[in-house]
């Protein structure tokens, strides 16, 4: 479904993205794991048109979208949930909900916005407070709630455990297990890579901008060289 | 003493509806680009200008001249931003700061060029009054109030009932964000200068049609924006409205009861007081 070839980014001469190729399938859920500054997020951002590729391609359904411009990503059917959640602060919970579905013209908006807020019980309580308003947790809710009123084909989800407390942490997690049962196809960057590496069916081992180790989860969560440097045993 | 007061105050609030959409235009283009325009005062003077050449010199009715000019701004403010601020968006800020300068003096040049140095005053005809108890209302006054009013009204529906508007909203508080959201944040400028220097315009038939535009008179206006801006706290809404109408009645309060030739001190001075006992503006939020 989604396919980066060799994708290389820069942030001006300096490159951070050393050529990596992904590949995620519809229905997969795949996961970015590695330490800080490795390249991670800076994938994500050039995928959505947030940071130029400098080289490589990314290919989407077929489609190739490489430095396709932000707002065209989104209506190809992808959409990421950013890191440290960017809700708009002034505007109320319902608002950010609504921007959420910006590209869309069908007429289930409404019982979308309807379903979030069942599943997010916390949003419909908040529903007209000013998002900047609610806690980190809930903030997060909210930056799920509104990427998946886009009705993407996948959904991208950058550090969503960034910034919270444990036990906020795991209910984060339960919920992408959620999206992930509903047939969701997801591509998570985490920094906890345990718990990535538990919600995942495959992942990725990013070090220094190149991806050193593939494969799938499980097998990934028992290997040695995995578990020192990552999970800490 | 109450009659004269509400008097006063209806007075001020037709100046005030001026200063409140020329306000509401740099407030939403400060929000999206951080630029402080300073050409959208002159900008909105050229459409008072406009009308006073088509309906004098072109013998176009006052109603059909006005639309006219409203479209002229919205095309004025989409080659604004193309010509002007696009080619600094990635700059340093100093230097779309001193774009809005020489945008400034160059449409106050066009402006003395094509209009003179003469003052004009917008011909309407209309010269009734209408009397409320004691207070009269010239019946021009009343109308400048009603459009304001409903101009005002029709951007709030826009920014906070239409995706486009939210979508402007978004922009003004995280941009990323609103890039994920698939807004195309390169026809949002355009869309922000269309409208605001439309309003603009507005407010320049206003000034034009209640009182005179002169070369000049559009700088002035533009920093009366500003203070209104800072006075209502920055980047709020609501704050813009109740700044533009709080310094119209003041200013007309303090001419009608101590001197027209100090109005704008006493309106400054009172930005002056309010700004020390709330830094933030009537409105805005502590940082």
């Amino acid at each position: 479904m989604l396919a980066l070839r060799d994708i290389r980014v820069s942030y001006g001469a300096i490159e951070v993205v050393h050529g990596v190729s992904i590949d995620v399938a519809a229905g997969e859920c795949v996961a970015l794991i590695g330490a800080n500054g490795a390249g991670k997020s800076s994938t994500l951002k050039a995928i959505c048109g947030l940071v130029p590729v400098s080289g490589g391609s990314v290919q989407f359904e077929g489609r190739d979208i490489t430095n396709a411009s932000g707002h065209a990503v989104v209506q190809a059917g992808i959409t990421m949930c950013p890191e440290g959640r960017q809700v708009f602060p002034q505007m109320s919970v319902i608002q950010n909900l609504r921007m959420g579905a910006y590209t869309r013209t069908d007429k289930d908006q409404d019982a979308d916005l309807a379903r979030m807020m069942d599943m997010f019980p916390i949003l419909r309580e908040r529903q007209s407070q000013a998002a900047g308003k609610l806690s980190g947790g809930e903030q997060e809710m909210l930056a799920i709630a509104r990427a998946l009123m886009a009705r993407p084909r996948i959904c991208l989800f950058d550090e969503p455990s960034l910034g919270l407390a444990p036990k906020i942490v795991a209910s984060v997690f339960e919920t992408l297990a959620q999206i992930k049962a509903m047939g969701m196809t997801i591509l998570l960057v985490e920094q906890n890579s345990m718990m990535a590496l538990n919600l995942a069916d495959r992942a990725y081992l990013f070090e220094a901008g190149k991806i050193v180790m593939a494969g799938p989860a499980k097998e990934m969560k028992s290997h040695p060289d995995v578990m020192r440097a990552y999970l800490g045993h | 003493m109450l009659i004269e007061i509400l008097q006063q105050t209806i007075n001020g609030l037709a100046i005030g509806g001026v200063y409140v959409l020329i306000a509401l235009g740099l407030t939403t283009v400060f929000g999206i680009l951080g630029i402080a325009h300073f050409a959208h005062g002159s900008i909105s003077m050229f459409g008072g200008y406009l009308t006073f050449f088509l309906v004098t010199s072109q013998g176009l009715p006052v109603l059909a001249a006005i639309p006219v000019a409203l479209a002229t701004g919205i095309l004025l403010g989409l080659l604004v931003e193309m010509l002007a601020y696009r080619p600094v968006r990635h700059a340093n800020h100093i230097n779309a700061f001193i774009v809005a300068l020489g945008l400034t003096m160059m449409v106050e040049g066009i402006n003395l060029q094509l209009f003179g140095h003469e003052q004009v005053v917008i011909p309407t005809g209309l010269s009734r009054v209408f009397r409320f108890g004691g207070i009269t209302v010239p019946e021009l006054r009343l109308y400048v109030i009603i459009a304001a009013i409903v101009l005002v009204v029709a951007m709030m529906v826009f920014v906070e009932r239409t995706k486009t508007g939210q979508a402007i909203r978004a922009v003004a508080e995280n941009r990323d964000a609103a890039i994920l959201m698939g807004v195309n944040v390169k026809s949002i400028p355009l869309i922000v200068f269309g409208i605001s220097t439309a309003l603009g315009v507005a407010a320049g038939i206003m000034v034009g049609a209640l009182f005179a535009i002169a070369p000049g008179i559009g700088e002035g206006f533009v920093v009366k924006g500003f203070a209104v801006l800072i006075l209502g706290g920055l980047g709020s809404f609501p704050g813009a409205i109740l700044g533009g109408t709080v310094l119209g009645i003041t200013e007309s309060i303090a001419a009608g009861f101590i001197s027209s030739a100090y109005k704008d001190v006493i309106a400054f001075v009172v930005m002056i007081l309010v700004l020390l006992i709330r830094p933030q503006g009537l409105l805005g939020r502590t940082p």
